[in-house]
């Protein structure tokens, strides 16, 4: 064990440093543009662009460690916006499962940032029970399209994507796992219906997606008819090991401490009030550990070995890490937390109240945190569910 | 020992209830929230034609006596509804700083109007720099010849839009953080001088920053003793304190309620969600902090409507919990309802926003700790 970074991952980090600093965008760029240019960058450093493929589908193939300090950057760092959906979550799925005129159809546009994705999981009846989903796809008796019926609700960003990915029923004669099938289609095209779900904060970001007769030629189905449960169960580790965020909370908190020390109390600021301060302290210790549990977790998956049971508590540990800093840093912004749609005392208060709010959906989606919690009593501990 | 409601009280808890029932649907709600002023003009009338704009006035004011308990039960049920008129800023803040230290000819001018809901009150005490502490206050006010000139900013001052007056709290001697030398004035809202910049808060109300530029005001206006106003500031923010907690118990009770109801209805793995003991158990705390702050809210109003010396470090007890367990309750709420939770449609998520505002009202769970335990 040692806990020092060797020369060759300083030198990463310094070539990771400089690259942000080179790219940063610049005021006046046009952010398009710069974002695009930026990816190009990136993938020219050799596969920046995509740090988590594999070095296989033109990923840069890092150790552990560099993938530890490239989190930490770009945590630091402001990278171009990108959606997680194609990148992150469907990219995994078609290099696993997809076929090869799949991969060569679909993974150039998603590297390119050219086409956005939306994940077409959840339905009304199915939300933790997601083997529950109703929404029904029959093939053509010349086996050449499915015809696609049903409703999906919670889609991020449906209103803007290009494609979904989807989760549809073939058959229901089984046991509900089975007769799950993975289809990928185009979102402008008739027979989709897109109704806005508006959230707390008053955004809209999540949707009702209605789909009547959609026909989707079979060429668009990952794998196996029936065995879409399998693949999109990969598919979740992936996203869960991303929501955890630690290097983000890590930044968020120092810039809380910050804040928290422009706000006046007495001689001294709100950082100096004992049970402000002994919060703070207590987010920092839980940090400390969970940067640690996720670099036992990058260990293990380098050493080829399944994920250990550490990484299962790391959604868990990251998103309740991240609810408590959005509510904390409400708490330092006093009342003025409570202005909406106005910036009003405090400069940090804006913004602190819709972030807080939009937490409290981290331990909703992506495994809400009880399912989560089952899930680790019989897969991790052993435990058998009880009669209830 | 009695915990038992007179039978005034109980019509008042009954009417109110109704009010509440007939006309706090959560689409009247947010169609009132979002109207020019935020609120109804008509309930604020019904309200006054009920009588509760009057209700912790004296008798010989024209109000109805009451005392700490009768606005607990009518705030508990305004919780039920997340109620948008500006009772809490006329009556209790604006009305209570006027009814513990307004000369009676100032009394006589402003109340019948503050109590048949045509003239509307406000109260305006807090300043960016001063975090949570009324004793902190750096806007002016300056002897100048039969009257005094006011220069300062306030901030987050509720309903000021729509207010005809506002009591606000400035400094006339001593240092920025010392009780002594603190003054309470009644300004026209629209005097000269004074700039409203309106804004709505998260939980659908309205609130303002109050810029204050040679705002002159009569030595009439002053409210108690000059240099004395602390005092009444104190004892206005704890009638503020019992009255927002009492308003959080009503929200928590519904938030507690309509999430045991909507587990029972929703159904994932082939069992409602209330059959899941994990489920149970978080919705039996969530009851069990609800009933601790209706304890602590009793006591702590009971002391104060008895004028008990022990009625202030309660009230800093109630505020406490009720800050805590309320947005523990709140967002487990949301928790439990699942994606559900986080939308506009369902109320959940209104109270849930209510309760992290009322929160930070008149010092939040750790300000009023830290008091408790000094
Ligand atoms: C902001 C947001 C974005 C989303 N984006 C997407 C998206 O892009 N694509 C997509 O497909 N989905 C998306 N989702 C949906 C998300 O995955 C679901 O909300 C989640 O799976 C929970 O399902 P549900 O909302 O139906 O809650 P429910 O399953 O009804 O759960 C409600 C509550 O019951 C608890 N519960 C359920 N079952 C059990 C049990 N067996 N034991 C104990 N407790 C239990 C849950 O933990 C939760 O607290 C999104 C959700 C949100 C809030």
């Amino acid at each position: 064990m040692d806990i020092e970074l060797g020369p060759e991952d300083l030198a990463f980090r310094e070539d990771v440093r400089s690259f942000f600093a080179e790219n940063a965008h610049k005021a006046g760029e046009d952010y398009n543009v710069w974002r695009l240019d930026w990816f190009k960058k990136a993938r020219d450093k050799g596969g920046w662009d995509v740090p988590k493929w594999s070095a296989e589908f033109g990923g840069p193939g890092w150790t552990p460690t560099q993938h530890y300090i490239w989190e930490q950057e770009t945590a630091q760092a402001t990278l171009p916006w990108d959606m997680p959906f194609g990148i992150g979550m469907i990219a995994p799925i078609i290099m696993a499962h997809g076929n090869e005129e799949q991969q060569e159809r679909f993974l150039p546009d998603i590297r390119g940032r050219k086409v956005n994705w939306c994940q077409g999981y959840s339905e009304p009846g199915a939300g933790s029970d997601l083997a529950a989903l109703k929404t029904k796809a029959v093939l053509s008796d010349d086996g050449t399209y499915y015809t696609v019926n049903g409703t999906k609700i919670w889609t991020t960003m449906a209103q803007i994507a290009d494609w979904i990915f989807c989760l549809t029923r073939t058959d229901d004669s089984g046991i509900k796992q089975e007769g799950i099938t993975f289809l990928l289609f185009p979102m402008k095209q008739e027979g989709i219906e897109v109704k806005p779900i508006i959230t707390l904060g008053g955004a809209h970001s999540v949707n009702m997606v209605h789909f009547t007769d959609v026909k989707v030629p079979v060429e668009n189905r990952i794998g196996a008819e029936g065995k879409g449960w399998t693949y999109a169960k990969g598919l979740l580790q992936h996203e869960r090991t991303g929501l955890a965020g630690i290097s983000r909370s890590i930044v968020a908190l120092e810039n809380l401490k910050k804040q928290a020390s422009t706000v006046k109390r007495g001689n001294g600021s709100l950082m100096d009030e004992p049970t402000f301060r002994a919060k703070v302290a207590e987010l920092e210790i839980d940090l400390m550990a969970s940067e640690f549990t996720e670099l036992r977790s990058l260990a293990s998956a380098s050493a080829g070995s399944a994920p250990g049971p550490e990484s299962s508590i790391l959604k868990l540990k990251g998103t309740e890490i991240q609810q408590r800093i959005a509510k904390l840093t409400v708490e330092a912004g006093g009342i003025y937390s409570a202005a909406w749609g106005k910036p009003v005392g405090h400069k940090f208060a804006k913004g602190g109240m819709g972030g807080y709010l939009a937490s409290r959906a981290f331990t909703i989606y992506g495994g809400a945190s009880e399912v989560q919690k089952d899930v680790i009593a019989k897969n991790v501990l052993g435990l058998k569910r009880s009669s209830k | 020992m009695n915990f038992d409601f007179s039978q005034e009280q109980q019509m008042l808890q009954d009417s109110v209830s109704r009010f509440i029932q007939d006309n706090y649907d959560l689409e009247s709600r947010i169609k009132s929230a979002g109207s020019k002023f935020g609120f109804s003009q008509d309930h604020w009338q019904t309200m006054a034609e009920l009588g509760w704009l009057g209700l912790p006035f004296d008798e010989a004011d024209g109000g109805f006596g009451g005392t700490q308990i009768d606005t607990m039960l009518l705030m508990e049920q305004f919780g039920k509804g997340l109620v948008l008129e500006p009772l809490l800023a006329s009556v209790i803040l604006g009305g209570g700083a006027l009814k513990r230290g307004a000369s009676t000819e100032l009394k006589a001018e402003i109340l019948p109007g503050l109590i048949d809901g045509s003239r509307q009150l406000t109260l305006a005490y807090a300043e960016e720099q001063a975090h949570f502490d009324l004793h902190d206050v750096t806007t002016t006010a300056r002897s100048d010849g039969d009257g005094f000139v006011i220069n300062g900013h306030k901030s987050m001052v509720l309903h000021a839009a729509t207010a005809d007056q506002i009591v606000i709290s400035t400094r006339t001697s001593g240092g920025q953080i010392d009780e002594k030398g603190i003054s309470l004035f009644l300004i026209d809202a629209d005097a000269d001088g004074v700039k409203r910049d309106n804004f709505p808060t998260v939980d659908g109300l309205r609130a303002s920053e109050v810029t204050l530029q040679d705002v002159t005001v009569g030595k009439d206006r002053l409210i108690g003793e000059l240099d004395g106003g602390f005092a009444i500031l104190n004892d206005v923010a704890s009638d503020a304190i019992l009255a927002l907690s009492a308003e959080a118990v009503g929200a928590m009770e519904v938030l507690y309620k309509d999430t045991v109801d909507y587990t029972q209805q929703r159904e994932q793995f082939d069992h409602p969600l209330a059959d899941f003991q994990v489920l149970q158990h978080r919705m039996v705390e969530m009851f069990m902090e609800y009933e601790q702050c209706k304890s602590l809210l009793y006591r702590a109003t009971m002391e104060a409507a008895q004028g008990s010396s022990a009625a202030q470090r309660s009230v800093h007890a109630l505020k406490h919990l009720v800050g805590k367990a309320g947005i523990f309750i709140a967002e487990n709420a949301v928790q439990l309802h699942g994606g559900m939770g986080m939308t506009e449609e369902l109320r959940i998520g209104h109270y849930f926003k209510r309760m992290i505002v009322i929160d930070a009202q008149f010092g939040n769970a750790d300000y009023h700790l830290g008091k408790f335990a000094a």
